[in-house]
């Protein structure tokens, strides 16, 4: 067989039909994975900063109920930290920090922040080893385990919230809200900060329901609410969603786009190497080639 | 194949049709016709009543109606209100909360009334918290909070607003000081007390961005004694913190419909100066339109002369100009201040009141020729004029 011009043109559209629909197989994948799991019927939170009085008994009831170093429920009294904008960390699962509303604002208002849960989340997907993983109900959990050190979930989180025990020498770990996983799923019972909320301004249940009770909410108290729920769109939905009086970007809620980051990356990597086409259609073509030349080259050295 | 995808379509047809055959049924099997809040189309009959078919005997009525407010429960008084309450579901973990349920209410009564706190009531009945928000939440009504979270709420919504103090031992006495606080005999406790009551302005003057007319001068006393306004008929959506904010910051601008809608509600007046001067204005005084009011009129509404706002024209100081309907039956002379005795009360009008003119002086000469003074010697016994 000869591979004259014509040939190896026909070869190539081939090779790159080939790859093309493996992308695109990869792709419709990737867009439905975020269903994998039922996103509506799992759970979620629905934060209403309105409510908010910043008294910080989500701090000390997430500091009860995880691993953490444990503390007075005196010292969450203080609201003195109130003062200085603060993140969660290796010691803090969640934070509440007072929103810096503007002038014509006469309410303070308070916003607590920890692991948004995404529906489809970066870090998860950037994790390599799978230490990070969505459940099917609602959180995203880590297992210490699993995890290598690499970090790769704290570049990746668009939230940017997951710490890291870099003052442990020995097996140190990634530091996230991990929304009660134990206690909801085996327990039955509400996270832990959720719980200890007097003003009830955290809200949990299925995520549709939820948006349910927020748009309602928004539609009753219009003055009261911005129309918009945080967390609903953004980066492809989260688990805990939020309602604000001001601009969401004051409560440490960034604008970000609808599309959930790994809905791009996923697409490409996946596609690249799904059921192994692309690397056997490319090798098959090399082949082809290579033994097109060999036999050119025989059929040279023949006349020669 | 094609029967296939077509199944959804002709079940919905089919389920369309029966939904029509039922309405049809129900309609020729019930033909009830609807009186009163049944003609309302918005409402959904299950929004108040928990069964298919309430009866004026059985109305089923639902507890806690999202629809109405506590605004329509009526004439509940602060005095019918509960005076304590002690708030020690959990005293397991914090010492009751000794709530002054009648202050509360009596300082709700400068606001909305009851409905304040009591925001989603059956008609005629204000049920306490419990009744709607069960101890623990529901994950089937997220709407509604338990009673921990409408406890919250509800104290805080205001508390927040006016002393800014969040901290839960303003409400929740420490473990280690624990004593009961009805046992307080401190004179300062304001416990069962009813809000002092508020010493309404005479007057006040507002300055104005209005640069042709900057002073606006208000007579509010004038309001509610000439116009029997209440409070609330102009201080709506004002809360504790409109006089209690210990952080005062500077207000939200209101817009120029919010300032002028409280005044625009009864003067409907285009003209800016109608309120806008230069300078401070003197009360409104009758007399200034040339006719003063007098004794007679001084108590009298605005309205009860002009209701339609509009000035009288025309107006002499003949009585009859305006109770041209009066005639010796029945005209009380007594509200006068004078009452009639027997005899006189027989006479007619114009032989005391010549020529009906009462705007003047009454004669008794046609009768008496002792040129009497009427005052002196009264044509019956002088009364007290009830207002």
């Amino acid at each position: 067989m000869t591979l004259d011009r014509r040939g190896f043109l026909k070869l190539a559209a081939t090779g790159t039909a080939v790859a093309a629909g493996s992308l695109a197989a990869a792709e419709a994948g990737a867009s439905t994975g975020a269903s994998a799991h039922d996103a509506a019927n799992a759970f979620g939170v629905l934060v209403d900063t309105t409510l908010c009085i910043g008294c910080r008994k989500c701090e000390w009831g997430c500091n009860q109920a995880n691993d953490l170093p444990k503390r007075e429920r005196a010292d969450f009294d203080d609201k003195t930290v109130l003062e200085t904008h603060r993140r969660p960390d290796v010691t803090a699962f969640t934070v509440v920090n007072r929103v810096a509303a503007p002038p014509e604002v006469r309410q303070a208002a308070f916003a607590k922040i920890q692991c948004m849960h995404c529906v489809h989340p970066a870090c998860a997907s950037a994790c390599i080893v799978g230490a990070l993983r969505k459940q099917p109900e609602g959180p995203v959990t880590y297992d210490a385990w699993k995890c290598i050190g690499c970090r790769y979930c704290m570049v990746a989180c668009p939230f940017q919230i997951p710490a890291y025990e870099y003052s442990r020498a020995l097996e140190p770990r990634v530091m996230k809200c991990s929304f009660c996983f134990d206690r909801i799923v085996k327990e039955g019972r509400q996270p832990s900060c959720i719980e200890n909320c007097p003003e009830e301004a955290l809200t949990f249940g299925r995520r549709d329901d939820l948006r349910a009770l927020a748009h309602a909410k928004i539609a009753a108290n219009p003055d009261r609410y911005l129309d918009h729920i945080y967390g609903e769109s953004e980066v492809g939905g989260t688990s805990w969603m939020y309602l604000a009086g001001v601009d969401f970007a004051r409560a440490d809620l960034p604008p970000l786009d609808n599309q959930a980051p790994p809905v791009l990356t996923e697409t490409i990597q996946h596609g690249v190497f799904k059921n192994f086409v692309p690397p056997v259609a490319l090798y098959g073509l090399l082949g082809l080639v290579m033994l097109s030349h060999r036999r050119r080259d025989g059929e040279t050295g023949e006349e020669e | 194949m094609i029967l296939c995808r077509q199944m959804p379509r002709l079940a919905l047809f089919g389920l369309i049709g029966l939904w029509v055959l039922s309405c049809a049924g129900d309609a020729a099997a019930a033909p009830v016709k609807k009186t009163g809040h049944q003609q309302v189309p918005e409402l959904n009959c299950r929004e108040c009543h928990d069964c298919a078919q309430p009866t004026a005997a059985n109305p089923c009525l639902n507890a806690c109606p999202r629809l109405f407010s506590a605004q329509s429960t009526g004439a509940h008084t602060v005095a019918e209100a509960p005076e304590k309450m002690m708030l020690d579901r959990i005293a397991d973990q914090y010492q009751g909360v000794n709530f002054d349920h009648r202050l509360h209410a009596s300082m709700s009564e400068m606001s909305q009334g009851c409905s304040t706190c009591h925001h989603f009531c059956p008609p005629g009945q204000i049920p306490p918290c419990q009744t709607c928000h069960g101890g623990e939440a529901n994950p089937q009504n997220l709407r509604q909070p338990s009673l921990k979270g409408a406890y919250h709420r509800q104290c805080l919504n205001c508390h927040r607003e006016w002393s800014h103090e969040t901290d839960c031992n303003v409400c929740h006495l420490p473990q280690a000081k624990y004593a009961k606080s009805e046992d307080k005999t401190d004179a300062t406790d304001i416990m069962g007390q009813s809000h002092p009551s508020i010493r309404p302005p005479d007057k006040r003057v507002y300055h104005t961005p209005y640069q042709k007319g900057e002073m606006v001068t208000f007579y509010h006393q004038e309001h509610i004694d000439l116009f029997g306004l209440r409070c609330v008929d102009c201080h709506q959506k004002e809360n504790c913190s409109y006089c209690h904010d210990v952080q005062k910051t500077p207000a939200t601008r209101k817009s120029m419909e919010e300032v002028h809608g409280i005044c625009s509600g009864c003067h409907e007046s285009a003209a800016c100066s109608k309120c806008h001067d230069r300078v401070e204005r003197p009360a409104f005084s009758h007399a200034s339109t040339g006719w003063s009011v007098g004794r007679f009129h001084a108590k009298l509404e605005c309205r009860a002369c002009h209701p339609t706002g509009k000035r009288i024209s025309k107006v002499n100081r003949d009585c009859s100009s305006c109770h041209g309907g009066w005639n010796q039956e029945n005209f009380r002379h007594a509200v006068t201040g004078l009452q009639l005795d027997e005899t006189h009360a027989a006479a007619d009008c114009a032989d005391c009141h010549i020529e009906r003119r009462f705007h003047e002086k009454p004669t008794c000469s046609p009768c008496h020729e002792d040129q009497r003074d009427f005052k002196k010697v009264p044509p019956g016994k002088y009364v007290r004029v009830s207002s």
